[in-house]
This record gives C-alpha cells, structure tokens and sequence, in this order.
C-alpha cells in the first residue's frame, strides 16, 4: 500500500492539522480535570476534610451514673437498673426506607408504626442525633431487632439507665421521675451538655435536684461507617463523673404511718382528695407528706403510654398534683391564729378581754352569723379560739383592719412560697387593700375584712403553709424553710452539701403572744372541741377548720374542706404534775407539726383531725385505739 | 459489496527483519505507563481488600481477582503484540460478527444489577463483553478507513462507518449500557477526525445528533439515567438520594487534600460512604488516599500514554495502524474525562470504567489487547524519522 499521506502534500498537511488538533483536545481535557482536582484538594481540601471528618467520626456521650436517692434512715428509694432502649437515627434511615423500616420495627416492638413516626418528627435535635422510639423493652425483643441491624438501617439497640422507684406511689409526689426531655428543655439546656434523647428529671426532687443528681456526662469520639454502626472508639475527651445522691428529710416509714392514717379517713369519710403533712417544727424538716390520690412514678419512667398519660390528667382528683404544695385552699378557722396573734401583738385584744359573741354581726343589712348560729355570750381569747368562735374574730379582725391582718399573715409565711426544695408550689393568697385594688380595682369591703379573719373569703393557703405557720407557733416564733433533701452525698458517701436549716424569719411578736396561742391551741383540745382527741395519753395542740368553699346546694348549704393542724410537744406523755398538759405546750420545743386536710369534706365530724389523732396513735404506739368511725354521721 | 472485500494478512515483513530490529521499534514507553496504570489500579484494590476485613491476598479479595485478571492481561498484551495486526484486519468481518453474536449473548444471558444484562459467567471469572467490543470495533472501523482513504472527504465514507457502529451501539444500548454506547459515539467522532473526514459532514451530523437530543431524552433514555444526568445538574437538591454518590465522590477527593490520607486510611472509602469503590468511583478513593500528587500522577501517566498513541498512529505508515492507534486513544481519553469528570462533578454520571485502574478483567484485557496491537504495528514500521 502507497504511503500517500507522506508522499502528497496536501494530505500530509491536513494530517498534521488533525493530529494537533487532538492532541490540543486531550490537553485541553487533562487541564480541565487538573485544575478541577486542584480546586476540590487543594482550594477547597481543608472544607472537605472537615465534611468527611464529621462523616466519620461522632461525638458522643458517656452517660453518667445517675445519683441514687435514700431517706434519712439510709433506706434506698430510687435505683437505676439496665434496660434495653430502641433508638434512630434519622439520617441513618433513607427516607424512602422509612415506612418500611418503621413498619417491621413496629411490629417488633408491638408499637403502632404511626407512634414511633411522630415520635420521631417530635424529636428536637437533629437528623443526626438519635431518637428513642422505645424504652424498657424486653431482651428477647432487643435481640431480635440487634440482630436484624441489615433490615432496620439507622436503628440501634442500647442499654441504658433506667430509674426504678422502689416505694412507687407512696413516695412519688415527693420524689418525681425522669422522662424524656422535650423540646423547651433542650433548648435551655444543650449548651450544658443535654442530648436531645437524655433522660431529664421531670418533677418532684427529681427535677428540683437535677444538676447534682445527673453528674457529668463524657464524651467520646467513635468512628462510624456509612451504615451508621460505631466501629470503635477513638478517643476519650472526658470521663463521665458519677452523679451525686441525695438523704431526704423523709422517713420512709412515717411516710408510710402518714398514708395508712390519711387512707383510713379517707375511706372512712369517702374522701376523694386529702393531704398529711409530717414536720418537725425546731428545723423545717419535712418527716411525711402524702398527697391522694397519687400515681406510681415507675409508670413514667419505663415510658409512660398515652393512654395511661391520659386517663391520669383526666382524674378530676389530679393524682398528678401535689395537693400539699400545689394547690390552695381557704384555711377556714385554722387562719384565726394570725388574727389572735395580730390583735394581741398590736393590742387590740389581750387574752382575758372579753368580747361580745352573738348570734351574728350585721354590717349595713348583712348578717355575718357564728357558726353556730348563737355565739357563746361574752368570750375572751380561750373561749373564743376554742369554740373557733367566728363573731369574736369578725370583731379582732375589724379592730385590725385588713392590712395589719395581712402584715401578721405574711409573718408566719401566708401568700408567699414556702420555698420548700419541691416544683410548683403555689404561693396562697393574703387579701389587703393593694391587692384587692390590683386585683378587682376595688378597696376592701368591710364584711371582707370579717371573712379574711376567719380564714374565708379571699384567703387561700398550701397545706404546707398552714403546717409552717404553726411550727413557727410551736417552736417560738421562728419561721423555717421546710425541706424534703437534707444533704447531697457523693458516690463514695462523702457528703458534698448539708442543708442546715434556714430560716425564713423571727416572727414579729413576743414570745408571750406565742405562748398564750399554743396555750389557747391547747384549749382547743382540752374543751373537747376536738372530741376525744384529749384522751390520748399524749399532749396534742391545735386547731381546726372548716373551710367553706365553691357553691351552696339546694338546701342552701356550702361544700366545705376540714382541717386539722397540731403540734406535739417534746416527751408528750401526759404527766401528774401537768394534767391537762398546758406547761409542756407552753414550752417551745414541739417535736412534731402535723396538718390533714380533707377535700370536700361530707362530715359532720372533723375528718381532719380523726386523720391527725390516727397517725399520732401510729406514730406514738399507742395501743388504744380513740379513732371515730361514724363520721358520716352527726355526732355531739 | 466492496465492504465485504477481504485483503490477505502478509507474514513477510516481520520475517523479513531482525527480532532486534523489531525491538528497535517496539515502544517501551507505552507498556510502561500501561503497566504502571495497572498496577494503581492493583494497589486500588489491595486499599479496598483491605476494608472488606479480608486478607487482601485472599482468594476470593478483589486484589486476588485483580493480579489474575492481571496475568491475563500480560498474556494477552504479549500475544496481541506478536500476532501481525493485520490478521485483525483481514478477518475484520468474521471478526465484526462475532462481536455481534457476543453481545447478541450477553442480552440473552448476560446478569446485571436492577434487570441489567451486562456480564456473562466465564468459569469462575465473569466478563463484559462490550468491553471487548469496544476494541474490536476500533479494529473493524480502522480496517474500513484504511480501505476508503481517497473518498474520506465524502459523506458516504462517514454514513458506511456509522452503519458499521450503529449495530453494536444498539446491542450495548439495549443492555442497558448508556455509558458504554457513548464509548462507540467517541471511538466514532475520534476515528473519523483523525482519518480526515471531512469536518463539514462531521459537524453537520454532530448538529444533527444534538438536535435529537430531545427525542434521545424522552423515547431511548431510562428512568435512572434521566435522574442521574439531573442529579448532576443539582447534587445538593437530593443529597441521600441520587445525588449522594457525587457529593460523597467530591468529599472524598477533597478530603484527599495535596498528600492524601494514606493509602487504606481514606476514611470515606474504608467506612463505605462512598459506593462502588473499586469500580466507577476508583478515582475518588485515589483521590482521597493518595492525594493531589496521587491523582496528577495518575493524570500524566495517562497523558504520557495517550501521546504514545498519537506517535504511533502518526508513525504508521499503513492507514489501517493509524485509525487502529486513534481509536485507541480515543477510547482512553473519552473514558478518563467521562469517568474522572463524573468523580470531580464536572461530567453525569456514567458507568464508565476508569481505563487500567478501575477493577474489572474485561476492561484490563481488552485495552492489553488494544494496545498490543498497536504495538504489533509499531514493531512492523520503520521507524520513523521526525
């Protein structure tokens, strides 16, 4: 064959042409590709080293221990046990998987598939930080979906912590529970650390203890692969640090005394809601607080389902609440303390001046009756707190005007928190002029200032209060700070914080007008005001109420709650030389303050104080039982 | 017809020269950097052996496969150079329909992924067919050139060729193998260009094709290789969906930085966030392992090698070497901007294999065959003076 391309010079030309133009091409193309390679390397290698950085590799946390919590006799109440959670990954799990993957994972666990998918959409971190879609499940279960990592992507098996309470109900309105954190406490809290999966405590000492209780958590780095599944751990950043645990104030067996007598009255009175409050008046001291009905914390920290969520806050006997701090009351006749102790310290009164008691008062063409519909003629202090006569302290709180019945009622802790060491308190309400104006927009009306001293009409009080103002009463005039945590420990016992007692104030008075009170609170009993509560072989002080509320019935008459608040002095035993018990009490060193409250009360006996008398029975060992079962019944 | 005119191979000019002659000739520069592409390709492998948890020497590793897949290709080369290359082109048309009737196979028992039908088992090993063609076509077409060279300036030479190619194109086409019929359409356009066709013709057609673009999108393509070609358009817009190969691809290479991360430490590769490593995306994990000076290296040894291509197809003096060398060269340039493109995010993406380096045994021992035949026709020229 003729070499013709080299032999014709046309030919040879247009070769040339053409291979040069080729050659130009594939340079073209190899400078293309290289300047590309230099941009993504070079240009741009540090961003993308970063991308592929946080592809790989994971920050993660080292769940601390969390603390333990035991009551003042060292009896263990709370403890973490190991349970096998259920979590995702978002970005884990193709969308176009989802459904899928969901749907056999539902199965699996025996959930519905549109559960964990709003579960899931709720989540407040990010795509790339785990949800759990399940707690508490069975090892069988988690097995099975551990092992079938290949067809559920992104879903992953933990174990994790999880609290068990080991009084349940009896302790729970104290103590709390963990759950969840939702979105609001992610928000505020993961600059500290907080996952958007952790474990949060939600109330009770729970939520209040938070910070020591949790620890710190660590942190680790672990190496992943595009499926998700960790491979190793790279690094340690931090140790996690064990939380510390807490010595509450409670004793758990008066906590128990205190349900067992509050359960009794209220089956005995039929009884929907009642409180018992155990404190010991020289610290502040919380011994016992029941609130029923209650709930059994363990319910949500294995994951509370919605259904159980629900049907608990549709109890009209809200068992979530803590009736002893979270609610408020009118005090009824338990409140004349403050008026007693208002006119005798701002000499309105002294305790042997006698008033006038009568049938009613009128102010313009209004009635305000005494409760019994007579009085009790002339009548001084003793007689008149006693009989809990209210026409003598319509007239103390006259004599005082609101103001100055709202400056003593502030003294012993009334419309303010107590600033117990437990969520939610509510803080009472103490009528004056300011806040009737703020209120309403109107000043106080006298026939106001008659209810507001007899603990009606606008006055409102915790529970909590009421067992702290008549501590303070009991031990001389000092107002604590109630608390149910006595001391953090740490998790070698050492103790990191003791809570000594604080108090709140000297209350603004002289000893004397104390003394005269608890005297007269003693008279109470003694004048059988309180039945047979005088029997008892022990001294007991107090004061009850009946404290009416809401809307009156077809016969004209109001629903009503009772009250009992008592204080017990040291070495009550009733002795030869002290027979009706009027030295111990006026000595301050009671040892116990006790409040019952019964809500909705359809005695005609106080219920209040059969609760008290029962628990002091319980609590002294006295083997004679005084207790009244015919409450329904009217009596004497 | 006068295509079918077959012309007698001759056995007198290697005969006639000494063995030391032919060495003479023979180019050591071109099987250089073709051994030194495959051998990144083998330490590709090894790097992806090593991340499956296997001995990379295991037997059933994919740097096992690949060593084997290497010998054979050696043999192929040597055997390849030694034949006269114009045998190829005096069987060209047995040759032509025994690529038909392979890839006429391949649709009937080809195996594939997602109804594809694409490999066909050879013993243990499997192979592509349409590898094959690629090469074997070159040689039909150069034959045709070679025969046709006084009428290259008319239409009809680039209608005859197009017939030529337009029956494996359709076979490839039908597999589904969008990325390799487009190997044809450039083994067609490079061919051409080389041979002197007439440019008017060419462009009118090239205007031609991309008019039909449209009608190519809506009737030919498939669904997937319309969402790939669109994912490319916009990576970010699905980045766990489609898009998610190309924007691992570009984190990989980036993270690569001007050193790499070693080889066997890319941590994109060893973690699987990019998939099929060792096939389509091999640069990628070069790119991150090795580093900027990896992939420039690799970048030159392919320069280096498609220049040796132009010399000997310059340096032919028979028509048939120079379109056979071309096409070559063609092959290797298309596929190395399609493939590499596509891994930087400049170019669809394609399941085109990265020529030496990407794994695959029917790749390797087409292009060895390639390539020793343009040795066989470098050793039966004289060498060239210039």
């Amino acid at each position: 064959m003729a070499d013709i391309a080299l032999h014709e010079p046309r030919l040879a030309e247009r070769r040339l042409a053409r291979f040069v133009v080729f050659a130009a091409v594939a340079g073209i193309i190899f400078s293309i590709l290289g300047t590309r390679l230099f941009y993504l390397q070079i240009i741009r290698g540090t961003d993308f080293g970063t991308i592929a950085a946080r592809n790989s590799r994971l920050d993660e946390a080292i769940p601390s221990s969390r603390g333990l919590i035991y009551d003042r006799t060292g009896r263990l109440l709370v403890q973490n046990v190991p349970t096998f959670s259920v979590k995702i990954r978002p970005a884990d799990l193709p969308m176009e998987l989802r459904d899928e993957v969901v749907g056999r994972l539902a199965a699996l666990l025996g959930k519905d598939p549109a559960d964990i998918i709003a579960t899931i959409d709720a989540s407040p971190g990010s795509r790339f930080e785990y949800v759990r879609v399940a707690a508490d499940v069975p090892e069988a279960t988690a097995r099975l979906i551990a092992e079938s990592h290949l067809e559920l992507p992104g879903v992953q098996v933990v174990v994790e912590a999880r609290r068990e309470y080991l009084y349940g109900p009896l302790l729970a309105q104290i103590l709390g529970y963990t759950g969840p954190i939702d979105a609001n406490e992610y928000a505020r809290l993961r600059s500290s650390g907080y996952l958007p999966d952790d474990l949060i405590g939600k109330t009770g000492v729970e939520a209040v203890y938070e910070t020591a209780l949790r620890g710190q958590y660590g942190i680790q780095v672990v190496e992943r692969d595009a499926r998700g599944r960790r491979l190793q751990v790279l690094q340690t950043l931090q140790e996690p640090v064990a939380g510390a645990s807490l010595e509450l104030t409670i004793d758990t067996h008066e906590q128990e005394l205190a349900e067992k007598a509050l359960r009794w009255g209220m089956e005995t009175a039929r009884l929907k809601r009642g409180v018992i409050i155990v404190m010991n008046p020289q610290t502040g001291e919380i011994l016992a607080m029941v609130s029923l009905p209650t709930y059994d914390d363990n319910l949500f920290a294995r994951g509370i389902s919605a259904a159980d969520f629900q049907r608990l806050l549709k109890d009209p006997n809200k068992p979530l609440l803590n009736h002893a701090i979270q609610e408020q009351f009118p005090p009824g006749s338990t409140y004349k303390l403050v008026t007693a102790v208002g006119g005798l310290a701002d000499g309105k009164i002294t305790p042997e001046r006698r008033l006038q008691t009568k049938a009613y008062l009128t102010i313009g063409t209004t009635r305000f009756y005494d409760w019994n519909r007579r009085g009790w003629g002339p009548c001084n202090l003793y007689c008149g707190f006693s009989h809990s006569s209210d026409t003598y302290f319509y007239q103390v709180a006259g004599m005082l005007g609101i103001d100055r019945l709202a400056y003593w009622a502030h003294q012993f802790g009334f419309g303010e928190p107590t600033g117990i060491d437990l969520p939610g308190e509510a803080s009472g309400i103490v009528p004056s002029n300011q806040w009737k104006m703020d209120t309403f927009g109107q000043p106080i009306f006298p026939g106001e200032v008659y209810h507001a001293g007899i603990g009606q009409g606008y006055d409102a009080v915790t529970p909590l209060q009421l067992v702290n103002a008549y501590a303070a009463l009991a031990n001389g005039g000092t107002l604590y700070r109630p608390q149910v945590v006595r001391r953090i420990l740490g998790p070698d016992g050492s103790v990191i914080e003791d809570f000594q007692p604080e108090v709140l104030r000297k209350i603004d008075v002289s000893p004397d007008v104390l003394r005269t009170m608890r005297r007269a609170a003693r008279t109470v009993v003694t004048s059988r005001h309180t039945y047979n509560l005088v029997d008892l072989p022990i001294v007991v002080a107090g004061k009850t109420g009946t404290a009416e509320y809401g809307v009156r019935d077809a016969h004209g008459h109001l629903p009503f709650h009772s009250w009992f608040v008592a204080f017990v002095p040291k070495n009550p035993w009733k002795r030869a030389d002290d027979p009706d018990g009027m030295r111990a009490v006026s000595r301050t060193d009671a040892e116990l303050a006790v409040v019952a409250f019964a809500y909705d009360a359809q005695t005609l006996g106080n219920v209040a104080t059969e609760v008290v008398k029962y628990y002091l029975q319980l609590h002294y060992g006295i083997s004679k039982d005084y207790r009244k079962f015919n409450l329904l019944e009217r009596t004497d | 017809m006068g295509v079918l005119r077959a012309e007698p191979a001759r056995f007198s000019d290697l005969a006639g020269k000494s063995v030391t002659a032919a060495w003479r000739s023979y180019d050591l520069q071109l099987t250089i950097y073709a051994v030194l592409l495959t051998m990144v390709g083998l330490t590709m492998a090894y790097t992806n052996s090593v991340e499956d948890g296997r001995l990379a020497l295991g037997p059933d590793s994919t740097f096992a496969r690949g060593l084997i897949w290497a010998a054979v290709a050696a043999v192929v080369f040597v055997v390849a150079t030694i034949f006269d290359y114009r045998w190829l082109r005096t069987l060209r048309w047995p040759v032509y329909l025994a690529n038909l009737g392979l890839l006429v196979l391949t649709l009937a028992v080809g195996t594939g992924v997602g109804g594809a039908s694409r490999w066909v088992a050879v013993g243990p090993l499997v192979f592509q067919f349409s590898e094959l063609a690629k090469v074997l076509v070159v040689g039909v077409l150069a034959a045709y050139l070679a025969g046709r060279r006084e009428r290259l300036g008319s239409l009809s030479v680039i209608v005859g060729a197009i017939v030529l190619i337009l029956p494996p194109l359709v076979l490839v086409m039908m597999q589904p193998d969008l990325g390799t019929s487009l190997v044809f359409g450039a083994i067609l356009a490079g061919m051409l260009f080389l041979a002197g066709a007439s440019l008017t013709w060419l462009g009118v057609l090239a205007g031609a094709a991309l008019a039909s673009l449209p009608l190519i999108w809506n009737h030919v393509l498939l669904d997937y290789q319309r969402e790939r070609i669109l994912s490319f358009l916009n990576p970010s817009a699905d980045p766990l969906g489609s898009g998610y190969q190309l924007v691992q691809a570009q984190i990989a290479v980036g993270s690569g930085g001007l050193f790499g991360k070693g080889l066997t430490n890319g941590t994109q590769n060893q973690l699987d966030f990019l998939p099929v490593q060792t096939t389509d995306f091999v640069f990628a994990i070069l790119a991150e392992e090795l580093g900027f000076v990896g992939g420039v290296v690799v970048l030159v040894l392919y320069g280096a090698l498609i220049w040796r291509l132009l010399v000997a197809a310059w340096r032919s003096r028979d028509p048939f070497g120079t379109a056979f060398a071309g096409g070559v060269a063609s092959i290797i340039l298309f596929q190395l901007l399609v493939n590499i493109g596509m891994v930087l995010g400049i170019m669809p993406i394609t399941g085109i294999p990265l020529p030496f380096i990407t794994h695959g045994g029917a790749s390797l021992t087409s292009l060895a065959f390639g390539l020793g035949v343009v040795q066989s026709i470098n050793i039966r020229q004289a060498r060239a003076d210039w």
